[in-house]
């Protein structure tokens, strides 16, 4: 069953006069326990998709649904809501808070939350990706594989139901690459998410269980 | 560490407080604005309650006087025994004291001579202070002078001092006074000295306080001046002090105006700290907008930070305005420790809540800024 649907959604940006069609009625469907891989040339669209599936950006026309319920037209405040409790988020250049160690980067987005402590949790997580002994270390005392596995740990926090990675291994060199893919290949099962990722990295494919190609805003 | 699980509790607070500490130069320097506008507006407003102390204490001493000398339209040169009677009865509760005056030259054994006004008055203990000790109650037939004149010309007390052929006995010296009661060069005789003279020069009415005093002024001239004649001429000094307490007010006003620009400066400082810091972080504050972090969260942040700088500037600027506050009272009253009072030290609390009130009102447009701008936009940094 899908997690997150986009139907006949397209997104048109006017810049300098001009229409720019950075989606054209894309549909696109995740399930949870599935790794889907969306490549495709630069400024295809595939940032803007993932921008839609994450609720970060609303399609200018079509219909996101989110666990079956449609979001299209919720406030930011609801979208705000909807990300915090449903979707976690791993970037290419990891985005941690330089001031925060370790454990505190994976409650970030719990923090606010006071009425439950997440310390215990944010832990485990980061146990889980290796990391057991690097809970109180600051982003610039860990190695860029390090750093992206709390970003990982960080987006399972809320225990969300779909896991989005923008180039996960954008900036790792290959043999670390590979074992964040590894890492998230068990996460997807172990965590029960649905993972969708977007990537220029032609070895992902291979940890791929489905693989969207998009070209010009539409999907191939 | 245990810092960290203290503000655990107010996530906003440990990520403005983190976030103050990336920046420690740049922090510092905001605090240091701060600092120096809450040193502005609270020293000079101590140095006006100095100012206002040291001219209320002055004026001490001769607020409850009322003096009341011969009227411009008083046809009779001076004031009437009659007159004096009746300043008598309307004031009921304090003490007239009807003086005579005139001029002699006083000379010293060497032959050195000095100009003095002289007073014919019986109750001087009431209108004079003495150099050293008590006054004679009542003024028979000895004289009394001012210090420094005794001084000058080489006389002590017992010493004898001639006016008008008559030779009078040098009973004590009075205190000369300078400020807003002049006295100086002054030579008190009992009133028979000057008995040529019927009538008075001077009647001085020391009532309990400033009000009684007041009401006692008004009642004379009520009684001896009408709008457009005035027999008697009635100055209380309670409204010198009235006068000077709002001189005083405006005074303080204006220096406080001045203060509060260099903290308004200070605020434009900070706003521009918190804008271009929030302009740095704009991708960091796309991630938390991103993993879910509400608008009114990164809002309250980053005010915190703004009220962080504010409440640490205010505090170590009411610390420095305090040392230069009792440099000021050093200075202006004589007393350091006369500045620990509720006059001088309300401007420690004004300085800083006008600092932390300066420093959130500029944190206002970055966090607003920050907090809606879109994830998406933000994110692209």
């Amino acid at each position: 069953m899908s997690v997150i649907e986009l139907e006949s959604v397209s997104k048109r940006y006017e810049t300098g006069g001009e229409v720019v069609d950075a989606l054209d009625c894309v549909d696109f469907a995740a399930a949870r326990g599935e790794m889907v891989t969306v490549i495709g040339p630069s400024g295809s669209g595939k940032s803007t998709m993932l921008n839609m599936i994450g609720l970060l950006d609303t399609p200018t026309d079509g219909r996101v649904r989110l666990d079956r319920q449609d979001v299209t037209d919720c406030t930011a405040d609801e979208l705000t809501e909807q990300r915090r409790s449903t979707i976690g988020f791993v970037f290419q250049d990891f985005h941690l808070l330089p001031m925060l160690s370790a454990t505190e980067n994976v409650e970030l987005p719990s923090m606010w939350d006071t009425s439950v402590d997440r310390r215990e949790r944010a832990e485990t997580l980061l146990r889980r990706v290796g990391l057991g002994d690097r809970l109180e270390h600051t982003p610039d005392e860990l190695s860029g594989g390090q750093r992206q596995r709390v970003a990982i740990a960080r987006s399972l926090i809320n225990e969300p139901d779909i896991l989005l990675a923008d180039e996960p291994t954008g900036n790792l060199d290959q043999e670390t690459g590979r074992t964040i893919l590894e890492e998230l290949t068990r996460l997807k099962t172990d965590e029960d998410v649905a993972i969708v990722s977007v990537t220029h990295d032609e070895q992902m494919l291979e940890y791929a269980d489905r693989v969207v190609r998009i070209v010009d805003g539409v999907i191939e | 560490m245990r810092v960290s699980s203290l503000f655990r509790r107010v996530p906003s607070v440990l990520m403005a407080w983190r976030n103050l500490g990336r920046s420690r130069v740049r922090t510092a320097l905001a605090t240091l604005g701060i600092v120096i506008g809450v040193v502005a507006i609270a020293s000079l407003g101590m140095a006006g309650a100095a100012l206002q102390q040291q001219a209320t204490a002055d004026l001490e001493g001769i607020a409850n006087e009322v003096q009341i000398t011969v009227g411009e339209d008083n046809d009779a040169g001076g004031i009437e025994p009659e007159d004096v009677d009746d300043i008598r009865s309307l004031s009921t509760g304090a003490e007239v004291v009807p003086e005579q005056s005139n001029h002699t030259t006083l000379a010293s054994r060497d032959g050195q001579e000095m100009p003095v006004s002289v007073t014919g008055v019986t109750e001087a203990n009431v209108l004079y202070d003495g150099a050293d000790g008590e006054l004679p109650d009542r003024l028979r037939s000895g004289a009394l002078l001012t210090d420094e004149t005794a001084d000058q010309l080489g006389l002590e007390p017992g010493d004898p001092i001639e006016f008008d052929g008559q030779l009078y006995r040098l009973e004590g010296l009075i205190e000369t006074e300078q400020g807003f009661r002049f006295v100086n060069n002054e030579l008190v005789l009992p009133p028979e000295a000057l008995s040529s003279q019927t009538a008075y020069d001077t009647v001085t009415v020391v009532a309990d306080d400033g009000d009684e005093a007041q009401q006692i002024a008004s009642a004379i001239n009520e009684r001896f001046n009408e709008p457009d004649d005035e027999q008697l001429r009635v100055e209380s000094f309670a409204d010198t002090q009235d006068e000077l307490d709002s001189f005083m007010t405006t005074l303080n006003l204006a220096l406080l105006g001045i203060g509060s620009i260099s903290l308004i400066v200070a605020s434009v400082a900070i706003l521009n700290v918190m804008l271009m810091s929030t302009i740095e972080r704009r991708g960091e504050i796309g991630v938390l907008r991103a993993v879910g972090i509400r608008r009114g969260e990164v809002l309250r942040t980053i005010l915190i930070e703004a009220l962080l700088i504010g409440v640490l500037g205010g505090l170590l600027g009411a610390l420095c305005s305090l040392a230069v506050g009792l440099l000021i009272f050093r200075l202006l009253v004589g007393d350091a420790m006369a500045v620990f009072g509720w006059a001088s030290l309300q401007y420690l609390v004004y300085g800083f809540a006008f600092a932390v009130v300066a420093s959130v009102l500029s944190g206002l447009y970055p966090a607003w800024k920050a907090a809606n701008d879109r994830p998406v936009d933000a994110l692209r940094g």
